[in-house]
């Protein structure tokens, strides 16, 4: 009687919990999905003053405006190739802010935004931007010509201005030193441009008492001597220096193309479709740094190669990131003979397709042995990456007027003249100044900032600088009397880019409310101290730029929220609650 | 002016300063009395000194591949540190005016190679080995504490997070001094204050040795407070890293106050070939 009375108390008293469990699931069940609200919170990755003088001013600024609206921010600096492998390889950031190297065509937009490359790593869509109204656009823009095209890139321009996968902020000067007396003939933007290099020429004073001559370039940025690899990403930004060493089959300067190695090219367009053709033929003679002539075979190679590095053998092709988006304009390209190659193009555009022919040519014999798949590497996300990608190449072999003499990490980078390269022998069509006037060798020199940079060249320890200067340069050099200032506005521009890969800037509405806190117009006032030009958009400065999109004394698309100039908290944040989000009672945004 | 202009005077100037010092602090007397004792002096504390030499050699190699291994490993604290301490260096800065930062340049460069440098001579010059010994242990404890705490955090210092904020003054009031700093700095290594710590070692070893020399305490105390106030000033660290520092200070002077009269065994076997080597004059 007992034992049944306690059966049946425990059957009730189990039943009752285990009724009283099913309750609370039931109640879980329609609580799941439904995470507590918690603020918003973002990081902003960026460089520290001593890599770039503007980024982390951009940056704060940016930070304390979106502290204001209530999200939670942290800037985190970084040096500026572990900022690169962040963006351009890991893919590990929300929000940034960097260079981008830019282009006069709008065909460097390609790669950028085709959502193609959006699981690439280099300047290959590193947003994750998936769009197909962009995607459209840009197919479209490759193949279309004249008025058409020119109507394609501008609609191209007003989506992304719209859609903001990137706040583009400003194009900056590039402010440079010249030490007087020596130098002749160098560019008005300074040495950021290996055509420039090879235009310098010394005073005929020195020209002929003093062999061998030396250029002595100082820079800020000292990752030309830890890696020389043109493939590259995190240590290349303009890529000069391995421009010097490595000769493309043509080389672009002022947008005219130069023929380089190709001696002559003859374009001969297809109808049907509309395809544009080349028949190159490469300069006689041409060598390695090694000694080993340069051929057809070696080009070929190299477009292969930089369509995928390990040339078949890796599951899935490994391109160069760098250089993809010029290598997806090549559809075609078979030998002629030693000297001799055709291309065919996926465009029908001879501006786009030279594009194509500016890839830095590789040695097949140095190159080849690096397409196996590399140790500890971080280069791709698949997994896959090859030698290729991630070597430092500190013995580089290329073809160009310029050879590797040696380097001291963080210290020097020491060129020396390539005796046997065409511009030293004196072809009619680049006539024999480069031996005559040229310098023998380059010596780029570190130094820890350019205040240090523009005191070494005043007191006659450099000649020019070769990483630009910040605004705050521009007094300094004025008040040396040796000095002479070169400025020269930039292709490269300053953005804010976003990871769209998750919310909340996977929100469109979300990413437009960020870009109307940055007041671009004073950021260039007293930031960039003047030295820029505030644009909405990455052509801005080109003749491809619509007049909808022109600066206008503020944002034409996404104009700063002010009232008066001052920063409007109130509709910045109307803005945030607009675009469906939702504000605690002590102001802070909340996460949807 | 190059770099081995500047080292030269870097040198010059740090040694002039030691000179005078060590007529006022240590005396003629001792110092006539050195010579003599130098070689039996320096034997006694080879042990340290040797520890001493492989902390700084390993510190040099560090420099160089620290940041690497930092960056893979090391945790990037310069926004908590902002956070936490928020404007204060500049606040500090907004003081600032030309002869404060000659006073600081000076102190942060001269004045503290002055402080670090001049009392290993003048415990040397004492009859007790002990100082000498604690000074050299002390100093290789910082060396230890400060790189694995570079390898462990990655910061920067105010003039690279908030430039809008605090200006670099050491370097733009001296470029060239930056590529002195250069050699022996990273400006990922922060924290904590290196500077701060071996100053403030000083300044707690010359209070134990008040008694010896008395006129060492009142150089020391204001050069090292001196030196701390222009880390910060400077807008090279943060306050944050400046108690680091204090901390990273008090913990070697501790340890080796307890460790002073110990020599660890793999030195005492060193020693001890060393001692059965056939000595050559």
């Amino acid at each position: 009687m007992r034992d049944a009375g306690r059966r049946m108390f425990l059957k009730t008293a189990v039943g009752g919990a285990l009724a009283g469990v099913s309750g609370c699931i039931q109640r879980a069940r329609n609580l799941v999905g439904r995470p507590t609200a918690t603020q918003v919170s973002l990081s902003i990755k960026t460089m520290p003053a001593d890599d770039d003088p503007y980024a982390i001013r951009v940056a704060q600024r940016l930070a304390n405006r979106l502290r204001r609206v209530g999200i939670d921010v942290d800037v985190i600096p970084m040096r500026t190739d572990e900022l690169l492998r962040d963006l351009l390889i890991r893919q590990e950031f929300e929000l940034y802010v960097a260079e981008h190297p830019g282009g006069t065509d709008a065909e460097f937009l390609f790669p950028l935004l085709h959502s193609r490359y959006s699981e690439e790593s280099g300047w290959n869509n590193p947003f994750g931007y998936t769009d197909l109204t962009t995607d459209e656009l840009l197919e479209v823009e490759r193949v279309q010509t004249g008025e058409r095209r020119r109507e394609s890139i501008a609609e191209l321009q007003r989506t992304i201005a719209r859609k903001q996968p990137f706040a583009v902020i400003a194009f900056p000067d590039q402010i440079g030193a010249v030490r007087s007396g020596r130098l002749r003939s160098w560019a008005d933007g300074g040495l950021y441009n290996p055509m420039e290099f090879f235009s310098i020429q010394r005073m005929e004073a020195e020209e002929r008492s003093s062999r061998p001559s030396t250029l002595r370039v100082m820079v800020t940025d000292d990752r030309m001597t830890k890696n020389l690899n043109p493939l590259a990403v995190a240590f290349r930004s303009h890529g000069y220096v391995t421009g010097l060493l490595y000769d493309p089959l043509i080389r672009r300067h002022d947008a005219s193309p130069i023929p380089w190695l190709a001696e002559s090219i003859t374009w001969s367009g297809e109808e049907i479709p509309a395809k544009e053709i080349a028949t190159v033929s490469l300069r006689e003679g041409a060598r390695w740094h090694d000694g080993r002539p340069l051929t057809a075979a070696d080009v070929t190679f190299t477009y292969r190669f930089l369509a995928d590095t390990a040339l078949g053998n890796g599951a899935v092709p490994v391109p160069a990131p760098r250089f993809q988006g010029s290598i997806s304009l090549v559809e075609e390209l078979e030998p002629i003979d030693d000297t001799a190659l055709r291309f065919r193009f996926a465009t029908p555009n001879r501006r786009t397709a030279m594009r194509a022919l500016t890839v830095p040519i590789l040695p097949e014999h140095e190159w080849e042995p690096r397409s196996h798949p590399a140790q500890f590497a971080d280069q791709t996300l698949a997994g896959e990456t090859t030698e290729a990608l991630v070597a430092n190449n500190m013995d580089p072999i290329g073809s160009g007027p310029f050879r590797f003499d040696r380097a001291i990490a963080d210290e020097t980078l020491v060129l020396g003249r390539f005796d046997e390269h065409f511009l030293n022998r004196g072809e009619p069509e680049t006539g024999n100044w480069f031996a005559e006037d040229g310098f023998d060798r380059i010596v780029f020199r570190v130094v820890p900032s350019d205040a240090a940079a523009i005191e070494l060249i005043a007191a006659g320890e450099g000649d020019v600088t070769g990483s630009p200067l910040s605004a705050n340069a521009v007094p300094t050099i004025g008040r040396e009397p040796d000095l002479r200032l070169t400025v020269d506005r930039s292709r490269a521009f300053y953005h804010l880019g976003f990871n769209i890969r998750t919310a909340p800037l996977s929100n469109p509405h979300f990413r437009r409310s960020i870009a109307q806190l940055i007041d671009k117009a004073s950021l260039v006032d007293d930031v960039f101290q003047g030295y820029a030009m505030p644009a909405a958009s990455p052509l801005a400065g080109t003749d491809w730029l619509p007049p909808d999109l022109e600066w206008r004394g503020r944002d034409p698309v996404l104009p700063f929220v002010d009232e008066d100039g001052e920063f409007d908290v109130a509709r910045a944040r109307a803005a945030f609650e607009r675009a469906g989000y939702q504000y605690s009672d002590d102001g802070r945004l909340l996460s949807q | 002016m190059g770099l081995a202009l500047l080292v030269f005077q870097f040198v010059a100037v740090t040694a002039f300063l030691t000179a005078v010092a060590a007529v006022v602090v240590i005396g003629p007397r001792r110092l006539r009395l050195l010579p003599a004792e130098l070689r039996q002096r320096v034997r006694i504390v080879t042990p340290h000194l040797l520890l001493l030499a492989v902390v700084l050699g390993l510190n040099r190699i560090a420099r160089r591949i620290g940041p690497e291994v930092s960056w893979i490993i090391g945790m990037n604290i310069t926004q908590s540190i902002h956070a936490v301490e928020g404007e204060f260096v500049a606040a500090l800065q907004s003081l600032a005016s030309p002869p404060l930062t000659t006073y600081f340049s000076f102190m942060y460069l001269y004045g503290y190679a002055f402080l670090v440098v001049f009392p290993v001579f003048a415990y040397i010059a004492l009859d007790d080995s002990e100082p000498l010994r604690e000074i050299t242990l002390a100093y290789s404890l910082n060396y230890g504490f400060g790189v694995v705490a570079y390898v462990v955090f990655i910061a920067y210092g105010p003039r690279n997070f908030i430039p809008d904020l605090v200006d670099p003054l050491l370097y733009t009031a001296y470029p060239q001094s930056q590529l002195l700093t250069r050699e022996v700095n990273v400006n990922t290594n922060v924290f904590p204050s290196l500077h701060s710590s071996l100053s403030i070692t000083v300044a707690l070893l010359a209070w134990e040795t008040r008694d010896v020399y008395r006129r060492w305490l009142p150089i020391a105390w204001p050069t090292a407070a001196s030196v701390v106030v222009a880390t910060m000033y400077l807008g090279i660290h943060w306050g944050i890293d400046v108690v680091g520092g204090a901390a990273m200070a008090v913990a070697s002077v501790t340890l080796a106050r307890r460790w002073v009269g110990q020599v660890p065994r793999p030195v005492k076997r060193i020693l001890a070939i060393r001692e059965k080597l056939p000595r050559t004059r």
